[in-house]
C-alpha cells in the first residue's frame, strides 16, 4: 500500500568536502515501522541522519528522499522539522545564555507558526514543559539551565528525548542515542521513544551496538557499511551481527 | 546605584572618581546607527573602593564605535570589572582599547577586563587591545579579549528543533550580550532588552 509509505530514500549520494559519504542509499520506510540503522564506525550513519535533517555542511549530490509526499531535500531544516522530522544528535549542541525554557519556547511556537496556529499562552506551555520533563525523568530545575551547558552524557540523551516529547514528531532519528549512556539513562531514554510511538509514525535508531536495541525493538534492520545498505532483514540480524561482526556479512 | 547611559553620536568623555568604600556602577549600551567616541577614567581613590564597568554594542552599518577606558587602582584593597560585549556587522569598525593600572601601594587589589565580540560580516573590524599595568606584587588581575562568529553548530541545532534561522541568530546574538544586560536594574531590564532585541533582528 504505497500510501503507508512515510519516508522513500532513493540513490541518496552526499559529500562533504568534496568527499563522498553516502553512495546511493536507498531505504523505504512504513508508517508505524521501527527501522535500525547499524554498521561500522566510517560507514555513514551519522552523515545519513544529518542529510535528512537537513546539515547544510552535506551535499546531496544525487538521489531523492521523500517524506508523506513531500521533497525533503527541497526544505529548510526548519521546515523539516515543521513537517515532523526530528534528530536527536549523537552529540547534543551546548548553546551557552539559551535557557531550556527559552529554546523550546521558540521552537514551540516557530512549529505552532509554521502550522498557522497562534503562540502558546505562557501557561499552557509551562505545563507542557512540566509533563514532558517529568516524563524523561528531568528535574524540573533544568527549564532554567543553559541548553546542555554543563549537562552529563545521560542528561544530554534525555535533554534530546525530551525535546522530542515536546515537539511530537512524525519521524524520530535517533543517532547513537545509546553512546555515553548507562544502562539507566538508556532504559529511560529507550522506555521514552517506545511510549511516543504510534502506527502513524516511524523511528530510524542509528546504532553500532545492540545493546539499545533490546529495549527498542525493530521491525526492520539495515546494515550501512561504505555508503551504502548491504544488508536489510528482520531483529534477527541484530544478533547475527553481534555474533559475527561487521566484517563477515 | 547603577547607572545606565544610552551613548549618543560623538563624543563621551567622562571622569570618575570613586572615594574609599563606594562602588560606581555603569552601563553603557551603544545601539545600531550610533557612531560614538567613548573615553573613560575611573579612578578608585580610597581603600575599598569598586567600580564594575559594563557596556554592550550592536552595530550594523557604518558604524565606528571607539571605546577606551582607563582603570586606576592607587591604593589597597580596591576592587573592579570590566566586561564589554558587542557585536559587529555591516562594514562597522569598533574599536576598543582599556588599561588597568595597579599602582605600587594598591597591594590586595583585584581587577577584571573582558572584551567579547562577534563578528557578523567580512565588512566589520574588530580591534581589541587589552592592556595591563601591574606595579604591586600581591594582586589578582586578568584580562581577556576575543573576536568570534556565530557557531552554526549552534544554528543547525537550533533549526534542526524549528527555529528558523533568523530567530536562532537572535537567540545567540541576545544571549551573547545578556551578561551585560543583567546589570541593568530589574525595572528596566526588559524594556532594554526587546530594545536590543528589536536592533538586532534590524541588522541581520
Amino acid at each position: 500500500m504505497a500510501n503507508d509509505i512515510l519516508l522513500k530514500i532513493e540513490g541518496l549520494r552526499a559529500s562533504v568536502e568534496d568527499k563522498e559519504i553516502l553512495k546511493g542509499v536507498n531505504l523505504t520506510i512504513r508508517k508505524g515501522e521501527i527501522h535500525a540503522v547499524m554498521g561500522p564506525n566510517g560507514a555513514g550513519k551519522s552523515t545519513l541522519s544529518a542529510v535528512l535533517a537537513g546539515k547544510p555542511q552535506f551535499t546531496v549530490t544525487a538521489g531523492s528522499v521523500e517524506f508523506l509526499g513531500q521533497d525533503l531535500l527541497a526544505m529548510s531544516p526548519e521546515e523539516r522539522a515543521w513537517a515532523g522530522v526530528f534528530l536527536s544528535f549523537q552529540y547534543p549542541v551546548e548553546i551557552p545564555g539559551v535557557t531550556i525554557t527559552n529554546f523550546m519556547k521558540t521552537a514551540v511556537n516557530a512549529h505552532r507558526a509554521g502550522k498557522g496556529l497562534e503562540p502558546l499562552k505562557a501557561g499552557d506551555f509551562l505545563k507542557l514543559l512540566r509533563e514532558k520533563m517529568a516524563f524523561v525523568q528531568m528535574k524540573p530545575e533544568f527549564a532554567k539551565r543553559e541548553v546542555n551547558v554543563g549537562f552529563s552524557g545521560g542528561e544530554k540523551k534525555r535533554n534530546e528525548i525530551f525535546q522530542m516529547a515536546m515537539l511530537d514528531p512524525t519521524l524520530a532519528i535517533l543517532d547513537e542515542t545509546d553512546s555515553g549512556l548507562d544502562v539507566d539513562a538508556l532504559r529511560i531514554v529507550a522506555n521514552g521513544v517506545n511510549a511516543l510511538h504510534n502506527p502513524e509514525k516511524a523511528a530510524i535508531v542509528i546504532t553500532h551496538y545492540q545493546r539499545l536495541l533490546d529495549y527498542i525493538v525493530p521491525d526492520v534492520v539495515h546494515v550501512l557499511k561504505d555508503g551504502r545498505i548491504v544488508k536489510t532483514a528482520g531483529k534477527e540480524l541484530v544478533s547475527e551481527i553481534e555474533e559475527k561482526g561487521y566484517d563477515n556479512l | 546605584m547603577i547607572e545606565v547611559i544610552f551613548v549618543k553620536d560623538g563624543q563621551l568623555v567622562r571622569s570618575i572618581e570613586v572615594p574609599g568604600g563606594q562602588r560606581a556602577d555603569m552601563v553603557f549600551l551603544i545601539m545600531p546607527g550610533v557612531s560614538c567616541d567613548v573615553k573613560l577614567d575611573v579612578r578608585l581613590a580610597g581603600e575599598g573602593a569598586e567600580a564594575n564597568i559594563y557596556g554592550a554594542y550592536v552595530c550594523g552599518g557604518d558604524e565606528k564605535v571607539s571605546i577606551a577606558v582607563d582603570m586606576h587602582h592607587d591604593l589597597p584593597h580596591c576592587n573592579s570589572r570590566q566586561l564589554f560585549k558587542g557585536i559587529a556587522g555591516g562594514s562597522s569598525r569598533v574599536d576598543f582599547y582599556g588599561k588597568i593600572i595597579v599602582a605600587q601601594d594598591a597591594q590586595k587589589t583585584e581587577a577584571y577586563q573582558e572584551n567579547h565580540n562577534i563578528l557578523l560580516s567580512d565588512g566589520a573590524k574588530v580591534d581589541t587591545k587589552p592592556q595591563l599595568e601591574i606595579y604591586a606584587d600581591d594582586v589578582k588581575c586578568s584580562h581577556g579579549a576575543t573576536i568570534g562568529r556565530l557557531s552554526e553548530e549552534e544554528q543547525f541545532y537550533m533549526r534542526s528543533r524549528g527555529i528558523t534561522l533568523e530567530d536562532a541568530k537572535v537567540l545567540q546574538m541576545i544571549s551573547f550580550i545578556a551578561p551585560v544586560l543583567e546589570n541593568i536594574p530589574e525595572t528596566d531590564r526588559e524594556s532594554v532588552a526587546i530594545q536590543f532585541e528589536d536592533a538586532i533582528r534590524n541588522i541581520i
